[in-house]
């Protein structure tokens, strides 16, 4: 009896661990784009969800943006900052490169969605 | 009863070894111009580590007011204004300063501090942009000259009319101050990115495996074309891309060859310096992009000693890498067809 009891504690145990690194380690769930402004969190959007494209136009003292979201994907399409580096880098669907304005120091960057990379050079 | 009680202590174990890679502590700043984000797993002592981070926070605030040429009354500005006097710096600038002479020296001029009026004349600092005539070219061309610049202990002597800026190098040394301070506090997995231009790895993922870096396509910027495997190891990126500006249908990047004062046009889209130092990948980033694919794998086999490997993107797709990144690099999901030259 004891030794059951024994047996069924450590399946339990491994059990939990498994679901552990699995919920950790499984990345399976859609890709979120989260803006912040300055590090506080303006919008988070599920880019899996998105059933039609829309914008969002997100302003404050520091300027403004327009970002338009697809499924799947995320851009920004006008700014106030004089060097539009915002606009010209065009679509984003993958971690792998965030958005940043910096002039508004605004940032959109995606996180989840599976991808394997832990940073980015360029 | 003791049976129990090591039941309860194995399940405990179960529970600890599945929850040890655990959250990291992470904070994102802006400076130097860009995002810097670092990334940090300590010991269990997470408060610690939060600690670490909000200083690493500060540390770069304050290297970017000590670094920047554009501040008013820093070290930098000073020396620039001073019209050929001897001006005493601090001492992390007179440090910084003496590095990064070595590197230019070494580059021979590829790489060199001393042309800031050139890329204020082109309007990069101020984001205003305008294409100096070949006249004022030449005339800016004919004051970049690292070797003018006399550094003796903390005293530094620029000649009149010219100006330095530390910015090819100033990340690199943040990155290296960061990561010597993860490793002073025990953090041994931490990845730091310095604004994405410039990333440095702290040991490797919690678990031991090395972190996995994208290089960034210069043809399609949101794409990565190649992942590079990092631990212990710093990353930088120069590229063309990074920050232009279009007039007239024709592109002017901010990385300005030494030599005309212009872009740097050496038909290069973008290179990638993998080495211990940041420092190092910053600079020398910069000076292999203005040298160019020939004179820059030439560069890469005259110089072991500075324990530098490279990878180089044409103009027109080439992918170039020096053979010392076997197993560490390969191409990203999309590019496996993209032939690779291996430079020995």
């Amino acid at each position: 009896m004891r030794t059951k009891v024994i047996v069924f504690l450590l399946a339990a145990a491994v059990a939990v661990s498994a679901g552990a690194l699995l919920l950790r380690g499984g990345q399976t769930e859609n890709p979120v784009a989260r803006i912040t402004r300055d590090g506080v969190l303006l919008e988070e959007i599920d880019l899996g969800r998105v059933a039609k494209p829309y914008s969002l136009a997100l302003e404050d003292e520091s300027g403004g943006n327009t970002v338009l979201v697809e499924p799947g994907r995320i851009r920004v399409t006008e700014a106030s900052c004089p060097d539009q580096v915002c606009v010209n880098q065009g679509w984003i669907d993958s971690g792998a490169v965030p958005i940043i304005c910096l002039p508004n120091k605004l940032m959109i960057e995606i996180v989840g969605g599976g991808g394997d990379l832990d940073g980015t050079a360029g | 009863m003791r049976r129990a009680r090591q039941v309860l202590s194995l399940l405990a174990c179960a529970l600890l070894l599945s929850g040890c890679q655990k959250e990291p502590v992470e904070g994102t700043t802006f400076a130097m111009d860009t995002v810097m984000s670092v990334t940090l797993y300590g010991g269990w002592d997470r408060e610690q580590t939060k600690e670490v981070r909000d200083w690493m926070l500060g540390r770069l605030g304050w290297l970017d007011g000590l670094l920047s040429a554009v501040d008013g009354d820093g070290d930098l500005p000073t020396l620039n204004r001073a019209g050929g006097q001897p001006v005493e710096v601090s001492e992390r600038v007179s440090e910084l300063l003496d590095r990064a002479l070595e590197l230019c020296e070494i580059t021979g001029g590829a790489l060199d501090v001393t042309a800031y009026p050139a890329i204020k004349a082109w309007g990069f600092t101020e984001e205003e942009h305008r294409v100096p005539s070949p006249a004022e070219l030449a005339e800016l061309a004919a004051k970049i000259d690292y070797a003018a610049v006399e550094v003796e202990g903390e005293s530094v002597t620029l000649p009149a009319g010219m100006e330095i800026d530390l910015g090819a190098v100033a990340k690199g040394y943040a990155g290296d101050v960061l990561a010597e301070t993860a490793r002073a506090n025990d953090i041994s997995s931490a990845l730091l990115d310095l604004g994405q231009s410039t990333i440095v790895a702290v040991g490797g993922k919690p678990g031991g495996k090395p972190w996995r870096v994208g290089i960034v396509d210069p043809a399609r910027p949101g794409s990565y074309f190649a992942v590079v495997e990092l631990a212990d190891m710093a990353m930088g990126t120069s590229g063309g891309y990074q920050r232009y500006f279009e007039q007239d249908g024709v592109r002017y990047w901010h990385i300005l060859d030494p030599d005309t004062a212009a872009p740097a046009r050496s038909g290069l889209s973008s290179v990638t310096v993998v080495s211990p130092s940041a420092l190092t990948c910053d600079g020398l980033s910069t000076a292999l992009f203005v040298m160019g694919l020939e004179e820059g794998a030439d560069f890469w086999r005259e110089h072991p000693e500075l324990e530098f490997e490279a990878v180089f993107v044409t103009e027109d797709g080439g992918i170039y890498r020096t053979a010392g990144l076997e197993g560490r690099f390969s191409l990203a999901k999309g590019y496996e067809d993209r032939e690779v030259t291996v430079l020995e």
